[in-house]
Order: structure tokens, then sequence, then C-alpha cells
């Protein structure tokens, strides 16, 4: 390709000053260019429009045709200038709006972000769990195995069964596919659908929401919708988790599904079963083997930043099982009705206030950590680490 | 991808090119139908190196004006082809319905 320059004229001739003049034009419409864009090719495209007006200036016609001919494509040039500046800057407003819109919604500590890109794995998975253990699945897989006939699947699910039933496979499989929004959209259904569904319930309101069941699968939704719609998502949770974050989701589906089996294979004392210490003892070990694979994994967990908060994270849900398990042990193994005479009885303020208040600390913790930051000019914490779980 | 971008990246599919030997090269592929000129080159070539399609390669300074290089990159001769490949799809259906010879370009 030649770069032919066929105007260059005398200095001080006719076609020396008319390049002088097109020049200063040039340059004043490339001011309309962003600063950074002007400073890489402006001296470029300079180059490039004086290529394309010397080819334009070799069409042999008459003097008032081709005097014609050059000053339309002068200016259509300097139109072309224009309207490239307005589609360079006009593409730049459009990404700055997108990054504010999605920074604003987006966690900015990185180890927090990354703290909930993994949750954004791990609670979809236990809200799976949690709907199976609900309707009995793993019971009656347990069952099914020891020839124990006392769990079977829940015969017909109820309307206000719905949102966990579809729901949580939903969040499941959105959240596996990567659809992060979607799926976090999804989660916060999940959570609506069982409040609402609590309210519809034939007893009372207040004991619908202060069933730990309930308060468990509303507070693990929200987790899920949260850690689904302010972080990075599966995607970054999945290449944050190690084996020891496999471990760790293991670990809290076995928890579910496993406390559920082991714990309620103990002869409940409601359904009139005669107590059988042998199938108490059976449910234990189980038991101490899951409590004791959570421990382990927490232990592991404590050594990474990123861990810590997942298990901080974890526990706004846990809270309200845990209050589950011991309501299930004093009925199960000591024969009291739950929630009735167990030695911490499950209700609103005590289900759901420690969550809340964990929630806030975590949020106000963040929010002055940041402010702090900011004071002493440094960004409010390095870059994550490579992996969440240190395995 | 729009007709001028599709244009830009089948000039630098053949080998580095600079600015206005983009444009001529432009010119040529088209027969004459598209013109680029410099602010539309040089908004899609920004956009283009901001979506990893084309990068900056050498720089000289011809007649006292500089003269950068681009070229195509792996992202971009790969969009580049899906790009052909769905026209090429496309054309077949277009000339096959119209009972054109063969119905396959």
């Amino acid at each position: 390709m030649t770069w032919s320059v066929e105007l260059e004229g005398r200095p001080g001739g006719r076609p020396a000053r008319r390049r002088t003049r097109m020049e200063r034009r040039y340059r004043r419409l490339l001011t309309l260019y962003p600063k950074a864009h002007r400073r890489e090719h402006a001296e470029e495209m300079i180059g490039v429009l004086f290529a394309a007006a010397d080819y334009d200036a070799r069409v042999r016609a008459p003097k008032p045709v081709a005097w014609a001919l050059r000053s339309g494509q002068h200016v259509a040039d300097c139109a072309d200038l224009v309207a490239g500046a307005a589609r360079i800057r006009g593409r730049m407003l459009v990404n700055r709006v997108k990054q504010a819109t999605r920074s604003s919604w987006m966690v900015r500590d990185p180890r927090w972000s990354d703290a909930l890109a993994v949750i954004s794995v791990i609670a979809p998975v236990l809200l799976l769990v949690a709907a199976l253990a609900e309707f009995h699945l793993p019971q009656a897989v347990a069952s099914s195995v020891t020839g124990h006939p006392h769990w079977r699947l829940t015969a017909a699910l109820g309307l206000g069964d719905l949102p966990l039933a579809a729901g949580a496979p939903a969040v499941a499989a959105l959240a596996l596919l990567r659809l992060r929004r979607l799926a976090g959209l999804g989660a916060l259904a999940v959570a609506i659908g069982q409040v609402v569904a609590a309210v519809q319930r034939p007893d009372s309101p207040i004991t619908g929401y202060a069933s730990p069941v309930v308060a468990f699968t509303v507070l693990l939704a929200c987790t899920a919708a949260a850690a689904l719609l302010l972080s990075p998502g599966p995607g970054r949770g999945l290449a944050l988790l190690t084996r020891g974050g496999a471990a760790l989701i293991g670990a809290g589906a076995l928890i579910l599904g496993g406390f559920s089996v082991g714990g309620n294979v103990w002869l409940d004392s409601r359904s009139g079963f005669t107590k059988d210490l042998g199938s108490e003892v059976t449910g234990l070990p189980g038991d101490l083997l899951i409590a004791a694979v959570l421990v382990a994994a927490a232990a592991g967990c404590l050594r990474a930043p990123v861990s810590r908060r997942v298990l901080v994270l974890l526990a706004i849900p846990v809270i309200p099982y845990a209050i589950w398990w011991q309501e299930k042990l004093a009925s199960d193994l000591f024969g009291q009705d739950a929630g009735a005479s167990a030695s911490i009885a499950s209700s609103l303020p005590l289900l759901y206030l420690p969550p809340l208040l964990l929630a806030g600390v975590i949020v106000a913790g963040t929010w002055l950590a940041r402010r702090r930051a900011v004071r002493q000019g440094r960004p409010a914490s390095a870059a994550g680490p490579r992996s969440a779980v240190s395995a | 991808m729009q007709e001028p971008t599709f244009l830009i990246l089948t000039a630098l599919a053949a080998g580095a090119q600079h600015g206005y030997g983009i444009m001529s090269d432009v010119a040529r592929i088209s027969d004459g139908r598209v013109r680029l000129r410099a602010g539309t080159l040089y908004a899609a070539l920004d956009r283009l190196k901001a979506d990893g399609m084309v990068s900056s390669d050498k720089e000289e300074v011809v007649d006292g004006r500089l003269r950068r290089y681009y070229r195509i990159t792996d992202e971009g001769t790969a969009q580049l082809a899906a790009e052909v490949r769905r026209i090429r799809a496309n054309a077949a259906v277009a000339a096959s319905r119209l009972g054109l010879a063969g119905g396959t370009l």
C-alpha cells in the first residue's frame, strides 16, 4: 500500500495554505474525541485523512468539478469525524452506566464477594437437600435400605409445599447453569412463597413462622438470593472451591439429609410406637459422624479468610436449623413434644433475631471497614485469594 | 456483525495493515461500494480492540506522520469465521429457494 502525498505544494503556496487550514479543522474536530483516544490516535488519524484527501485529489476533472469533489469529500470526512466521536463517547457512556449499575449491586470487598460466590454454590445445593428432606426422600431411601417401616415419601403435596418442592430444584438447576440473576430471583421467590405458605397454613401464622423448618428454608433461600444477586455467582464460586470446598458442600448436604435420616429413624414418640432404645442408638453414630465431618470442615475452613466468611454467612440459616435439631433431639430422644418442652423452645424472636442480627453485623462491619479504608486512602482489602478453602 | 466490522476483519485477515491500508482494502473488497472514513474506521477499531478482536501491531513514521499497524487476534479470527459460516448458510438457503444453480454457493 502506497502512502501517496501529492498535495505537498510549495511552502506558502495555495495547496500548502489549504492543507494547513484542513489540518487545523481536523485538529479542532479531534478535540471532540476523548483525551485518551486523541493521545493515541490523533496523529495517525490526521495522516489517514490526508492520505484519503490526496487520493481524491488525483481524480482528473475540470477545475470546478475537482474543487467541488474535494470540498464534498472534506465535508464528509469532517462529518464522519463528528459521528465517530459521538459513537466512541456514546459507547463510553453506556459502559460507564453498565459498570455503575453492576457495581452498585455487587459487593465490593473481594473477600466478601468471593465468600458470597462460594455461598451461591452451597446455598442452592443445601436448599435442594432441605426440600428433599422435607418431603422425606432421604428418609424413604433410608427406610427402603434398612427395612425400617417408619418413613415413606410425603404422599400428597399441597399447594403450600409448592414453593419448596418446585422452587428448590429450579434454583439449584439455574445456579448450576450459571444463570445467576434468574437463580437469585428464584431463591427470593422461594423465600416469599415459604412465608406466604406459612400464613396459609391452618394453624396460626405465628406457629407457621415460628416453625424452625420454615425459618430455616426462608433464611436459606434469602441467603442464596443475596449470594446469587450480590456476587459474581456460581462460576466464580466453583472456581474458588477446591477439594476442601467440595467437602464443605458435602458436609452441608449430609448434615441436612443425614440429620433427618439419622435423627428420625429414632421412633417418634408422637406416632404411638413404643420407644426402642436400640433404634435410638443406631441413629446416633450417623449424627456423630456428620457432626464430626462438619466440625472438621469448619476447622479446615477457618484457615483461609474467605472460608471464615463463608462459615459466618452459612451461620445465618444454620441458627434456626440448630434449634430445629435440638427440638428433634428433645422430641425423639427424650420423648418430649417438639417445641413444647425442649430445652430451648422455638419462637419467632429466637429463630429470626440472631440470624438477622448476624446479617446486620456483617453489613455494618463491612461498611465500617470500607469507610476506614477510604479514610486511610487504601483499597478496602487486598485482592481475593486464589482459593476459598485451603484443603 | 455489521458490514464495516466484517470488512475490516476481512482486510486484516490477510495480514497486519495500517489505517489507510485498511480503508483502501475495504474499498477494494467491497468493489468500491463501502468507503470507510477516518471517523468510522477508528470508532470501529476502538470497539474491536476493546472486544479483543483486533490489536495494535508495529508503528512507523512516514513523511513525518505516525503510521500504526493493526492485526486480527485469534478471537477476531474465530468471530470472522463464525460470521462467514452464518452468511454462507443463509446464502445457500436463499439460493436454493430462488432456484439458483446448485442451490449451494
